[in-house]
């Protein structure tokens, strides 16, 4: 049942086991508006004053006045559209579907001025530079190559870096299928992308050299109970502002990976040391059970948010602060989130889902399922 | 065959025969028992029958996609509809008919398929269902109905023939539901011997090898001498016990015999490669295998992986890969050995799934309507039969549920479907309950 508003918390309470002093942040929450799209949402991305959401939802690309709650559908992609990104100064916004197409719009006249199929399976994540130079789609198609359902290698390049400008392919990196996540670093030299078995590569996006790889083994299922096989694995990453850390998250291991019991996870790794070392993950009992599908910093820096699906537990979005690793916030929606977003002030975050898809109405009509929410952000130091 | 039953007495004495059937009634399972004996009689009755069985010496299959495959991402998509999920739909080789992308190999052998896409069941969880799609009917404690593979065996088996005729191959010892059900009792009222071999990773059958230390000469002298004794003590006490323990030497002199065929290393390295390396594909080889020599029923499984609350679209991208494979693999080798007129391809679960997706990114159950697919053995191929509404959830066509399935496939085979069984202190049963006939239009 979608609560009018959500459970609100802050949770300061932790200390910190440290000897420097830390100055621990506080934030909280408060929904201010919410609507429904008709389908689901796989992703979005907000203009800059933050008003206009370009969603990517199951049944094609929408755009939603987060004022006046309007939304409109602008086109679709040959299957699910499953990430949307802006290029402000070039006045386009782009779209990425399980079509593995790459969609350019022009953002006055909301027509498609560009089209690169880049993908023979799906497109599951696209980011953009911050430089607004470069895109990067990953795709990949788990396919049983072995025994025990070991992940096949792959058919086609699982990483490519495209060029913003003329949506040429600059450079085909070379993963192991399934790749779900990618992004680049804040200062758009470096790109990120983590796969179904938790192993992440960083490449020079200038240079294309693979500068670091590791695996951890803590996002993904082999299934013990029910599936002999994998699932799981890293589901949205992140560098941290400075860069020489990736934040990835997903869910922990499981047993029985159809339970999606697994522990509401993140992890935070170095990976400029060789090898790479993790620093921190999600502290105990500062959890519950879950998918998480995103993670993102403030603009601030200071606190990044992870959000998913509640399986089991207290919360599907929390807050953790930035140097502490602490859990600082956190909201229970009621609906699988997506993807957070935050505009370039930091005033507000907005959360994209979908709760469970209804069933067709005696008219065969189908219930609007696509979940938009805008919470005003309080609390912050300066 | 008479003397693999064990003879019915009413004495308490203590014997290993009745300590045996002591167990089977602490196992609920003293009717089937009495029912094995009283269906002896039935067996065979009806010398047409009889004979045709002998000379069409039909073989199974059975790609049992437990945990409920989605009917959306295999035979019946919904491409371009908010219920139909992300992947697309491709063209067949039968004229407008289209299934999931996820399968291009069987799109172009779907004329030696039957289609059901009109499936429509009563169970909703597992345990049910399964019981319900292998056994062909809910249960009617005391009396628990065998198997499908089960009963295969028995009325097309060749129970002189040293190599199991009911074989299970399934890796994965769990399964929920599944590990639930393969625990309990397969062969119902045929008993045991009607049950199947087990093997499959984990389930490697043990022991197979004769001991190095131990000749060949040895071995059979001592298997002779053992023999002797044995059957000597078997008839002059009449021992059912002895019988049965000589029913058992047997059976594992026939698996030695044939260890061979359990081995998947055994099998031809390019085939290996060309049914795909997961568990599942190699199972499918191997079932392949030893129907070629001398099964008559065999079940392929691998747990329970197509039960995707979660994941559903992550899972299904590599299981319905795997399984248009195996069935592309299968169908065009049984046919090219001549042996698909004769052998039986089925593939299903135990259900569908919903129409809708759930906030885990998964369907959940779904019996009110689903699809399976079945080829060769007496199935008219190149068949949709049944349809289901523009969002798949509702049955529109055809319905077909367990009986009606059931009864085909039995018909297929040349078992009698309407066979009756009188059992002491029982109503009468059916092979399929309720009179129901097979569709007319899939058997040859």
């Amino acid at each position: 049942m979608f609560k009018r508003f959500p459970n609100l918390s802050s949770d300061l309470l932790h200390p910190v086991k440290s000897l420097k002093i830390v100055v621990m942040e506080s934030v909280s929450f408060k929904l201010t508006s919410h609507f429904k799209l008709p389908t689901g949402l796989l992703g979005g991305a907000l203009s800059l004053d933050g008003d206009l959401l370009i969603a990517a939802c199951m049944d094609g690309i929408y755009q939603a006045d987060l004022k006046t709650k309007e939304f409109e559908k602008l086109g679709e992609h040959g299957s699910y559209v499953s990430s949307a990104a802006w290029l402000h100064s070039r006045g386009t916004f782009l779209t990425a579907g399980y079509d593995g197409v790459l969609k350019w719009f022009d953002d006055e006249s909301r027509q498609v001025r560009l089209e690169r199929k880049l993908h023979d399976f799906w497109s599951w994540d696209m980011a953009v530079s911050q430089d607004q130079s470069l895109i990067a789609s990953v795709t990949g198609q788990y396919l049983s190559g072995g025994y025990k359902y070991e992940p096949l290698t792959e058919s086609e390049p699982s990483v490519l870096l495209i060029s913003a400008e003329t949506g040429e392919v600059i450079h085909r990196f070379e993963h192991v299928p399934s790749v779900q996540a990618v992004a680049f670093s804040a200062d758009s030299q470096f790109l990120a992308a983590g796969n179904l078995m938790g192993e992440v590569r960083i490449w020079n996006c200038r240079s294309g050299e693979l500068v670091s790889k590791w695996t951890t083994p803590d996002f993904t299922s082999w299934g013990i109970i029910k599936s002999h096989c994998y699932l799981g694995g890293i589901f949205s990453l992140c560098f941290t502002p400075e860069g020489n850390e990736v934040l990835l998250t997903g869910m922990g291991p499981m047993r029985d990976p159809m339970a999606g019991n697994g522990r509401q996870l993140w992890q935070r790794w170095d990976w400029q040391q060789s090898p790479p070392v993790k620093r921190d993950e999600t502290h105990k009992n500062e959890s519950g059970e879950g998918l998480m599908e995103t993670i993102a910093f403030h603009p601030s820096g200071k606190f990044f948010v992870m959000g998913g699906r509640l399986r089991g537990g207290d919360l599907n979005v929390a807050a953790f602060d930035e140097e502490t690793g602490n859990r600082i916030a956190s909201l229970k929606t009621g609906y699988r989130v997506t993807e957070v977003l935050f505009p370039g002030d930091g005033n507000k975050m907005i959360l994209v889902g979908m709760q469970g898809q209804p069933g067709p109405d005696k008219n065969g009509q189908v219930g609007k399922f696509g979940r938009i929410e805008s919470y005003e952000i309080s609390g912050l130091s300066n | 065959m008479n003397d693999s039953f064990p003879p019915i007495s009413n004495s308490q004495c203590g014997s290993p025969e009745h300590t045996v059937h002591r167990r089977l009634f602490l196992q609920g399972s003293m009717a089937a028992s009495l029912a094995s004996v009283a269906s002896f009689s039935g067996l065979f009755s009806i010398p047409t029958y009889a004979e045709q069985v002998q000379k069409r010496s039909k073989k199974v299959i059975l790609l049992w996609l437990c945990g409920a495959p989605s009917q959306f991402e295999t035979w019946d998509p919904k491409p371009g509809t908010s219920m139909g999920g992300p992947f697309g739909a491709i063209q067949t080789v039968l004229p407008g008919i289209q299934i999931s992308s996820l399968m291009p190999k069987c799109a172009t052998i779907l004329n030696k398929f039957t289609i059901i896409r009109s499936m429509q069941t009563e169970p909703s969880e597992h345990f049910q269902g399964i019981d319900v799609m292998t056994r062909g009917e809910k249960p009617r404690p005391p009396f628990m109905r065998p198997i499908l593979g089960s009963v295969v065996a028995e009325q097309l088996g060749h129970l002189d023939s040293p190599v199991p005729q009911f074989v299970l191959l399934d890796p994965c010892p769990e399964g929920n539901e599944f590990k639930a059900f393969k625990a309990g009792n397969w062969a119902g009222w045929l008993g045991a011997e009607y049950g199947p071999v087990r093997a499959g990773g984990e389930y490697s059958i043990p022991d197979l090898a004769r001991p190095e230390n131990l000749t060949e000469t040895d071995f059979s002298d001592r298997e002779a001498l053992r023999q002797f004794f044995s059957r000597k003590f078997e008839n002059d006490r009449n021992s059912a016990a002895a019988a049965a323990y000589n029913a058992a030497f047997n059976r594992v002199q026939g698996l030695m015999s044939c260890a061979p065929l359990f081995d998947l290393e055994q099998l031809p390295a390019a085939d290996r490669e060309r049914y795909g390396r997961g568990a599942f594909a190699q199972h499918a080889l191997q079932a392949r295998h030893l129907i070629e020599n001398g099964s008559t029923f065999v079940m392929v499984a691998n747990g329970m992986p197509w039960d995707n609350h979660v994941f559903q679209h992550e899972m299904h991208q590599m299981l319905v890969p795997e399984l248009d494979n195996v069935l592309f693999q299968l169908v065009t080798d049984l046919e090219e050995r001549s042996l698909l007129d004769d052998t039986m391809v089925i593939a299903m679960g135990e259900f569908g799934r919903t129409p809708w997706i759930n906030d885990a990114r998964g369907r959940d159950h779904y019996p009110k309507a689903w699809s399976m697919a079945i080829a060769g053995g007496g199935v008219q191929p190149g068949i949709i039969y049944g349809a289901t509404d523009p969002l798949g959830v509702e049955v529109v066509e055809n319905h077909v549920d367990n009986r009606k399935l059931f009864a085909t496939i039995f018909s297929a085979l040349g078992i009698e479907p309407g066979q009756s069984f009188n059992l002491p202190n029982l109503p009468t049963f059916h092979r399929v309950e309720g009179d129901v006939q097979a569709i007319p239009e899939l058997v040859i």
